[in-house]
């Protein structure tokens, strides 16, 4: 049996599919596929397949991965990926499938970009420096538990913040997996908390899931 | 800014948005320029339901194999994005393209229920279109046409349409937009256009009819117009084996109501029961080949994914080679590991083999329909189910491991006494009776009995079209009877709203006088009239009243049998004197057997010309 991982993207309209959907999407995608794919053995069998992160709705991605097992120990990995692209909805497709190397709790973090639109970009600049400056971020999170103060600046790297065409554009790694999952939303929240410029958040992507070394997931 | 951005500008603040966004697996996306005929399939109700129905299914996949018509998808937005698109203008779209549907040539509605009609007006209005067919002018664009069940009777939305399209869509649709291109590349006006076309079998103008009415209120005479023919022939498809089906489906992302592969296994209805419009307005019964019914379903699962198929038909086991095609069916979706789903099934008398095999794959739980509360009501409805065969069938069931039972009924049924409501309680008794007389019963568990209750609705095309609807009254009489009969915790009752059904009938049996109420009804906010938190009685009733529409003329009075009744000049193939026949069987509690043991002869054949069944005759 082959342990498979799959990195795809999700783009364009392909957004709008809920992870709960994108569930269904995938099951159907597979069925199209031919793939032999491994089922679970237990009373009521269903093919296996997980994804290492869910993806927010309205979020693109280049980097998501799929797990899952093909029965078939001869297959090559290009096989199978050319056989899901041909069937994949539109904003979709397989970057690479490989073998699985690490195991899920190896991802430490995942990389977003985003754009922050605004009239005055230049003010809305200084805000983010300032806020980014400072000496903590707290943001209010939902837990289980109820509603959790958290300050969210220890854990998160700003890689780039630069101004555009009436936006700034950023990018940021902040922890994701089985411990910590922080949201870029939680950052726009505390921006916007800061009294910041009025601005909209947009083209939200997730460019990479890392591990604790800043080594791409595999 | 382009639609599409506009569109996605929003979408994130809406519930479930890749409703509204299209690009599912197995949308078809054209190349404008490459296309002579646009065609907008809409579905007044949102896409979780709209996107269940498998007549548009069809009629999508057959218009788009034809390279140079384009047909898109569109359906009536929930309240949230509504809201946005009225606030943003943002018109009514289709989903392929998400162009702007009133830069359409041909808008359709698929009429599957009334208390979908508002929804239409609405959804015209949305898309910047004039609701009423006389505001929108003669060029020839736009045409706004309708099919469906509904449209057997559809003087209740007459103004608004310019085409009711009768009978199955297979062939006449093309028909008309052959038609449509031809004229449209002459230059022709949308009048010229709809003297044309009104000469196709199935094409009915409701411009070029008028009506006249007496002093009391009923038809006195129609008057027609334009050339157009006194009577209007519904289309149906001759050889339904060969007929097109298509080989992929939309495949939605979000969950809509019937997420799964659907298969239309037959078309028609051999049974007769006298309530049922879909009885009749589908005749004649024709099905498809075991051969071809397993491979459209091997096509579809294969092409969509899907890992559940459904067998479409108003009574599958009616099938005449039933046993061998739910074999070879279930050999096939057993293998592929897919949910064969066999809704309303008799199981009755099937082999012992497929039986095991039925019970493998079957999840549902066992539902009657029984109707009726008596065997004398039964057989007044013609509704052809014993006492004794739910009794069988439930032993069977029992011994086999259920325990619940789930029983409809319908109240307000001609002819009904106290004695077919209190029926009702005492069926429900005596299969709880049944239930523990039964040694090897589920144990640990007490059988559960749940009753439905629907209230009547007399539909145009049935026995039962000549017949008022009870009085609200009458049925919360009834209603409360029923209760009051019931006297144990292991039967539980439901039932629907009476103001929905007599809505219902009123827009069912109504005429073109009522066109001026559904307008103000929706003028008032009247939409999605079959979800309860948008069911307004109140403001339909004002809308009635308003426009000096008596509603009990169309609900609560029996109409004539020699009455011009308003769906007299269309043509379902059966014959009115056979609805007046078994109107009066009806009354003297006396039934008629289904087609195939004989025909009783309700013209359908002499119409099509031949026989609907080749063993009808040597079986009487």
């Amino acid at each position: 049996m082959l342990r498979v991982r799959a990195t795809f993207k999700k783009t364009g309209r392909a957004k709008y599919i809920s992870h709960l959907d994108l569930n269904r999407c995938m099951l159907r995608t597979f069925r199209r596929s031919g793939l032999p794919i491994w089922y679970t053995e237990g009373f009521n069998p269903h093919p296996y397949y997980a994804f290492a992160l869910a993806l927010s709705l309205g979020f693109e991605s280049e980097c998501e991965i799929l797990d899952f097992n093909i029965t078939d120990d001869n297959m090559s990995m290009e096989e199978i990926r050319d056989r899901l692209n041909a069937v994949m909805p539109e904003g979709m497709g397989i970057i690479s499938v490989a073998v699985q190397e690490q195991k899920i709790t190896a991802i430490a973090k995942a990389e977003y970009s985003f754009s922050l639109v605004a009239d005055d970009a230049d003010k809305l600049m200084e805000d983010i420096n300032r806020l980014i400056s400072g000496d903590e971020i707290l943001i209010e999170k939902k837990t289980k538990k109820g509603i959790k103060t958290v300050d969210i600046k220890p854990d998160m790297e700003v890689i780039s913040c630069e101004k555009g065409e009436g936006s700034v554009n950023i990018v940021m790694r902040l922890p994701a997996g089985t411990q910590t999952n922080y949201n870029p939303t939680l950052f726009v929240e505390a921006l916007k908390n800061s009294g910041a410029q009025p601005f909209e958040a947009e083209k939200f992507v997730r460019r990479a899931i890392l591990c604790e070394d800043d080594s791409i997931f595999k | 800014m382009e639609l599409k951005d506009k569109i996605e500008k929003h979408l994130l603040d809406v519930q479930k948005p890749s409703r509204y966004i299209g690009g599912e697996v197995g949308s078809v996306t054209k190349d404008k320029s490459k296309i002579d005929v646009r065609f907008a399939f809409c579905f007044p109700d949102t896409y979780d339901i709209g996107m269940s129905h498998l007549g548009m299914k069809i009629l999508y996949s057959l218009t788009n194999e034809r390279e140079n018509y384009w047909c898109e998808r569109c359906f009536a937005p929930s309240e949230d994005f509504e809201a946005i698109m009225r606030e943003n203008d943002i018109p009514l779209y289709a989903l392929e393209s998400l162009a702007p549907i009133r830069d359409f040539d041909i808008i359709g509605f698929t009429l599957q229920y009334e208390l979908s009609y508002a929804n239409i007006l609405n959804m015209l209005d949305l898309a910047g279109l004039p609701v009423f067919a006389a505001d929108r002018g003669d060029e020839l664009t736009n045409i706004v046409i309708a099919g469906g069940p509904c449209v057997c009777n559809p003087e209740p939305l007459a103004d608004f349409f310019d085409i009711f399209v009768l009978g199955e869509g297979e062939e006449v649709n093309l028909e008309l937009m052959d038609l449509y291109w031809e004229m449209k590349q002459q230059g022709a006006t949308k009048t010229e256009f709809l003297r044309k076309a009104c000469h196709i079998e199935g094409i009915y103008v409701p411009r070029f009819y008028s009506f006249v009415y007496k002093e009391d209120g009923t038809i006195d005479h129609l008057v027609v117009s334009d050339g157009a023919p006194e009577v209007i022939r519904k289309r149906i498809i001759k050889d339904f084996d060969s007929v097109y089906y298509p080989e992929n489906f939309v495949v939605p992302f979000t969950e809509i109501v019937h997420d799964r592969v659907s298969v239309e296994v037959l078309r028609g209805c051999i049974r007769g029961c006298r309530f049922c419009q879909a009885g009749f307005i589908y005749r004649p019964f024709r099905e498809k080949h075991t051969e071809t019914i397993c491979r459209e379903t091997k096509a579809l699962c294969e092409n969509t994914g899907y890992d559940e198929v459904s067998l479409a038909s108003l009574s599958t086991s009616d099938h005449s080679e039933i046993d061998p095609m739910l074999t070879e069916l279930i050999n096939y979706t057993a293998a592929e590991r897919i949910n064969l789903s066999l809704p309303s099934l008799r199981v009755d008398n099937f082999s012992e083999s497929l039986l095991e095999k039925i019970k493998k794959v079957r999840k549902s739980g066992l539902t009657f329909a029984a109707e009726g509360g008596t065997q004398r009501l039964r057989d007044v409805i013609n509704k052809n189910v014993s006492e004794e065969e739910i009794m069988n069938t439930c032993t069977i069931a029992f011994k086999g491991g259920y325990s619940a039972v789930k029983l409809y009924f319908m109240m307000g049924l001609p002819t009904e006494t106290d004695e077919d409501i209190v029926g009702i309680a005492d069926l429900a008794n005596r299969i709880i009776d049944l239930f523990y007389s039964i040694e090897d019963r589920p144990k640990g568990r007490g059988v559960q009995i749940s009753i439905s209750c629907a209230t009547f609705v007399p539909k145009p095309f049935t026995p039962f079209q000549f017949e008022p609807q009870d009085t609200r009254e009458m049925i919360e009489h009834k209603q409360k009877l029923l209760l009051d009969s019931v006297k144990t915790k292991k039967i539980k009752v439901s039932y629907h709203d009476p103001n929905v059904s007599q809505l219902e009938v009123i827009l069912a049996k109504g005429d073109r006088r009522l066109c001026k109420a559904i307008y103000t009804a929706w003028k008032k906010g009247c939409k999605f009239d079959s979800w309860e938190e948008y069911f307004h009685f109140d403001k339909w009733m004002e809308a009635f009243n308003e426009c000096g529409i008596d509603t009990s003329f169309y609900a609560n009075r029996r109409f004539e049998y020699d009455e011009i009744l308003p769906w007299d000049h269309l043509d379902y193939l059966v014959s009115k004197e056979f609805f007046v026949r078994e109107n009066k069987t009806a009354h003297k509690s006396v039934t008629t057997p289904n087609c195939r043991l004989r025909c009783s002869g309700c013209g359908v054949n002499k119409k099509v010309g031949r026989e609907c069944f080749a063993e009808s005759k040597s079986n009487v």
